[in-house]
């Protein structure tokens, strides 16, 4: 189903035309088969599997129109490559390139289940055939996912036959922008970047601020390590980011936009690159849109490679040419930004809620989710948990039913220790906090927050030190070296955690961490440096005993802090085949054939080679 | 016009006008590294941390860039803007342990030493304020320095590490170097000054008369672009140091020698 | 170094500074590294000084200013990869082919990069090579992919030989 031709819309009427023309073209009892070709998928071969498709679609000679199409992330990007079959919806994970012909064979023209590629409850060991069946997908609210893996991202059809740009034509014909203010303020939504800021709030305060032109920009540097909510929007949905951010600028008065993509998002910047070129192409970009005496053009700036620029400020500065550094926020960036110009700024997953807010009503948007934060949030669940992806879900959830009842629980039958929040302005949250309703205010109560909706799960043998200092080692990276606190401040922190996790602690560690993460949220120039120290002091708060331990006795209890533990060797289980005697480089390890061997503890380095090359599992970590 | 009550002194300022503005006005001292009246600011130093009154909670801004834009009160001496201004300080005694300048204003402010160890390896003794750079840049107009690299192992260097070749060696950027770090040294064997540590040298002209250094060759050669004479009758005209001129100038109108005064060029003190 | 070049993607951004990360990005892909000369000139035609250009160039990650490998070889070093031992992956590489992070080997194959969240944490850890993903990797899978790339550029030589 494609667009003949590339006519201009010229008015709501027309697009509204053009809509009904494209739904008569579908066929509601075709065939087709939906390949995901989002990041994940497309990193274990999906567009092979997507060409083989289409080739068999293609020489397909039933008579029946069969359609291979390719869709966006559907978030359970661990299971991919994942591909959807209709009618019926049928969802097979983990789908190979010899699978294709079975597939389509079975399937596709016979109608018929390929069991051993549906999903598997791994403890029930029932299947599920459809998305809905599976316990990763029946708690989740899909909003701004719901056309995640139905739509083909790169193509403007399918986002118009499922209503796409509605929002916009009903916006400009009858909306002026104050009402548009008002009802974005009923729904009640909230910056889905971390900061958590009323959204309305921040619109009207550009709208009435002085200067021209005026900007709206989309914060696409999704940097948190283990969050990639954002990618998936902007590579599945990309129409809808663009939608948000028309209709944002209409209701600012705003006549240039910019998406600013973070340079390791190729695929994003692609599909977005493509749907601006083709609204442009139909008019629904540029002068006088439908018809309106409203002209807006976006642009795409990629990052070039700064977690930094994540911050509005130095977002901004970088899309001036210059080095990504935050400045002053005394005068806020809604009335001098880029270019000292009103700037609005809102992340992508704000944006992509718009079109749905104005075309079911504020009011809905706020029946759903808790008094201080409506609707929902994508969150990436990540880690140790058995189901990982991408789940969208109303705010009010527990940590609780995402962790075990989305995700499954923790892997490999092991223990919840906690779930980082918030990337590396967030902490770390332990299980006695499981029913936390998650929202903006109540995981900032609990020393965390929820940031862009990173969660990685840790499970029982993860070192929280490690963890704290890893954060702090990214962050010392990513600082952008203007300020002193911040500069200095992690510098010393990270400093004197290596010292921690290389068992050179000291007493007073502690006491000095808190003292420098203290400094660095009163006097750092940013909220990089500002909230810098959140995970330091959030595992100091929940793990403190961990810290002590490393520091009093120099021992790592989650074994993972090199040469804070020992490495053993289990007598019952060596089969003293003299491989970890051999590779030992300081010699450590003695035993005849066939005896079990045992490590001298005053020569071990422990370096762990033993560990990596038994085959027995019989060393241990004490 | 708005009212700034600072450590419970008023004092009426104009729009725009900063909180080190009203602090000064009120003679009230505010320690400050990185702000120079002269060239933009950028607030990197942190040091001057003060406690703006928001009714329940107080906010800690930088006294040297808040914009004062209605009546508001700031506390300079309370609790927390002090211990955050100590830890500011300790920190920057850990990075530049060796400047003299920042102890003298470590000790005016009662910071005694630092609790904490150098760290970095880099630029030494560097506290990266960016007063060379912005001076060279808005003020001289060369861009002969720049700030490289992110973060911590930051450094202020000419482009590529290697010798500056915009620099004109005009010593500005040792004049508004906080810390000492930027010196300029007169290498008397050749003629040359050099700005230390940036490696740039240039030749330097001298006196007629006294022989004492006067300014760089790039010096005069930027000021000659400004001025609409010869080379050579410029040249003519800045042959002579201050004072010799000023000798000169009041020989010939029949006055007494007027008291000479040594400048010393290499320190830029009188 | 044809300054046609230069010229060419100067006026493909309207000679517009806002756009001078994207215009350096552009460089990059035509040289596969920021050569100082194009610098210079890039300083020249949009009248910015060189310390702004080269600041720029020294403080975004992607910016290089050496030649690079043949192959790009990056690894994701975001949490949920370094929880899984992304770490262990790149002091392996390192140890094997006598290079730090950030630097290509004596013989131009590869250039090692670690990056900061690739955002396909469900395949952790994460290695690209010259764009094209491979997940789970471990120290040895890792190191077998690379040598693959080592057998690949021999029989290449060979073949040109």
């Amino acid at each position: 189903m494609t667009l003949s031709g590339s006519k201009v819309i010229e008015s709501p009427a027309d697009l509204e035309d053009l809509r009904e023309k494209l739904r008569k073209q579908l066929k509601p009892s075709a065939k087709s088969v939906r390949v995901c070709i989002g990041t994940g998928c497309a990193a274990k071969g999906a567009r092979r599997l997507y060409e083989l498709f289409l080739q068999a679609a293609g020489e397909s000679g039933n008579g029946v129109e069969i359609e291979a199409k390719c869709v966006g992330c559907h978030g359970f990007c661990e299971r991919g490559p994942i591909v959807v079959v209709q009618p019926g919806n049928i969802f097979y994970q983990g789908v190979e390139e010899q699978d294709v012909g079975e597939i389509f064979r079975e399937t596709v023209i016979g109608g018929r289940i390929v069991e051993r590629l549906l999903y598997e409850d791994y403890i029930t060991g029932e299947k599920a055939r459809t998305a809905d069946e599976i316990d990763f997908y029946k708690a989740q609210m899909r909003i701004v996912l719901a056309e995640n893996g139905s739509i083909d991202p790169t193509s403007i059809e399918d986002y118009l036959v499922s209503g796409g740009y509605s929002a916009l034509a009903r916006v400009l014909r009858t909306m002026d922008p104050e009402q548009i203010i008002a009802e974005v303020d009923r729904s009640g939504l909230r910056g889905r970047g971390g900061g958590g800021f009323p959204t309305a709030r921040k619109w009207r305060s550009c709208r009435g601020a002085e200067g021209s032109p005026k900007y709206v920009i989309c914060n696409g540097d999704e940097g948190d390590p283990g969050a990639f909510m954002d990618r998936s929007i902007m590579e599945g949905n990309p129409h809808a980011v663009l939608e948000g951010m028309i209709i944002g600028a209409y209701a600012i008065g705003a006549s240039q936009g910019y998406i600013y993509v973070r340079n390791e998002y190729p695929l994003a910047v692609d599909h977005l690159s493509r749907a601006i070129s083709r609204i442009r192409d139909l008019g629904l970009l540029g002068e006088k849109i439908l018809d309106s005496s409203f002209s807006f053009d976006i642009r795409i700036n990629r990052g070039g490679g700064a977690f930094v620029c994540g911050e509005s400020t130095a977002l901004m500065a970088s899309l001036e040419g210059r080095v990504g550094e935050p400045r002053a926020k005394y005068v806020h960036t809604v009335e001098s930004g880029l270019n000292s110009k009103p700037s609005n700024l809102n992340n992508v997953e704000t944006w992509a809620n718009i079109p749905a807010i104005i075309n079911r009503g504020g009011e809905w948007f706020s029946s759903i989710g808790t008094q201080s934060s409506k609707g929902t949030k994508v969150f990436s669940l990540v880690g140790n948990v058995e189901n990982t992806g991408l789940v969208e879900v109303p705010m009010g959830i527990t940590l609780r039913e995402i962790i075990y009842k989305i995700g499954g629980g923790i892997k490999d039958g092991k223990s919840f220790k906690a779930v980082q929040t918030g990337g590396p302005s967030g902490g770390c949250i332990p299980a006695a906090h499981l029913d936390v309703r998650v929202d903006f205010d109540e995981l900032t109560k609990l020393g965390s927050m929820m940031g862009s909706g990173g969660m990685i799960v840790m499970d029982q043998d993860t070192c929280m030190v490690n963890i704290a200092r890893y954060f702090l080692s990214f962050l010392k990276d990513e600082s952008c070296g203007k300020c002193t606190p911040c500069r200095e401040g992690i510098s010393q922190m990270l400093h004197i955690l290596d010292r921690i996790t290389h068992g050179e602690g000291e007493t007073g560690d502690l006491e000095k961490l808190e003292s420098l993460a203290e400094l660095l949220t009163e006097t750092a120039l940013c909220a990089l440096g500002k909230t810098a120290a959140n995970p330091i002091l959030s595992t100091i708060r929940y793990f403190r005993a961990e810290f002590e331990e490393h520091i009093r006795d120099r021992h790592c209890p989650a074994k993972v802090c090199r040469g804070l533990f020992l490495y053993e060797i289990d007598p019952e289980l060596c089969t003293g085949c003299g491989i970890c005697k051999k590779n030992c480089p300081a010699e450590a390890i003695s035993g005849e054939r066939r005896k079990p061997h045992v490590i001298d503890q005053t020569k071990c380095t422990k370096c762990g080679i033993c560990l990596e090359k038994c085959t027995f599992n019989s060393i241990l970590k004490v | 016009m708005s009212i700034v009550t600072i450590d419970g002194v008023k004092v009426e300022v104009e729009a725009e006008a900063t909180i080190l503005d009203a602090a000064r006005k009120a003679g009230i001292w505010i320690p400050t590294l990185c702000y120079n009246p002269s060239v933009s600011n950028l607030a990197t130093c942190r040091l001057c941390m003060v406690e703006l009154d928001h009714g329940e909670e107080g906010q800690l801004v930088t006294a040297c860039n808040y914009p004062v834009r209605r009546d508001i009160v700031v506390s300079v001496s309370s609790n927390r803007a002090k211990q955050a201004r100590r830890g500011v300080m300790e920190l920057l005694l850990a990075r530049a342990p060796e400047s003299e300048q920042l102890k003298e204003l470590a000790r005016r402010m009662g910071v005694e030493g630092t609790p904490y160890p150098t760290v970095t390896e880099s630029q030494h003794n560097c506290v990266l304020c960016g007063l060379c750079t912005s001076v060279c840049e808005e003020v001289i107009g060369c861009s002969a320095i720049g700030f490289t690299g992110r973060g911590v192992d930051r450094i202020v260097a000419p482009p590529f590490h290697l010798t500056a070749e915009e620099c004109i060696a005009c010593g500005a950027c040792a004049a508004v170097c906080p810390v000492g770090t930027i010196e300029v040294r007169i290498h008397e064997s050749t003629g040359e000054a050099e700005i230390s540590p940036f490696k740039a040298r240039a030749k330097l002209l001298v006196c007629k008369e006294c022989g004492a250094n006067l300014v760089t060759e790039p010096v005069i050669r930027q000021m000659f672009d400004k001025v609409k004479i010869e080379w050579e009758e410029f040249r003519k005209r800045a042959s002579l140091c201050p004072a010799c001129r000023r000798k000169r100038s009041a020989e010939a109108l029949g006055l007494v020698a007027a008291k000479s005064r040594e400048v010393n060029f290499a320190s830029g003190k009188d | 170094m044809p300054s046609e070049i230069i010229q060419e993607i100067v006026s493909r951004y309207e000679g517009d500074i806002g756009m001078l990360i994207p215009m350096m990005q552009d460089l990059q892909v035509e040289f596969g590294y920021l050569p100082a000369e194009a610098l210079h000139r890039l300083s020249k035609q949009l009248e910015l000084p060189l310390t702004r250009i080269y600041g720029v160039a020294t403080f975004y990650s992607s910016f290089r200013l050496t030649p690079r490998g043949r192959h790009e070889v990056t690894l994701c070093m975001g949490t949920v990869c370094y929880l899984k031992g992304a770490g262990r992956i790149s002091e392996v590489i390192c140890g094997e082919y006598q290079i730090e992070p950030g630097g290509t080997t004596s013989d131009r194959l590869f250039t090692l990069q670690a990056v900061n969240c690739v955002g396909a944490c469900a395949l952790a850890p994460v290695m690209i090579i010259d764009g094209r993903y491979h997940d789970h990797v471990t120290p040895e899978s890792a190191l077998k992919i690379i040598h693959g790339l080592q057998a690949e550029s021999e029989t290449a030589e060979k073949g040109a030989e």
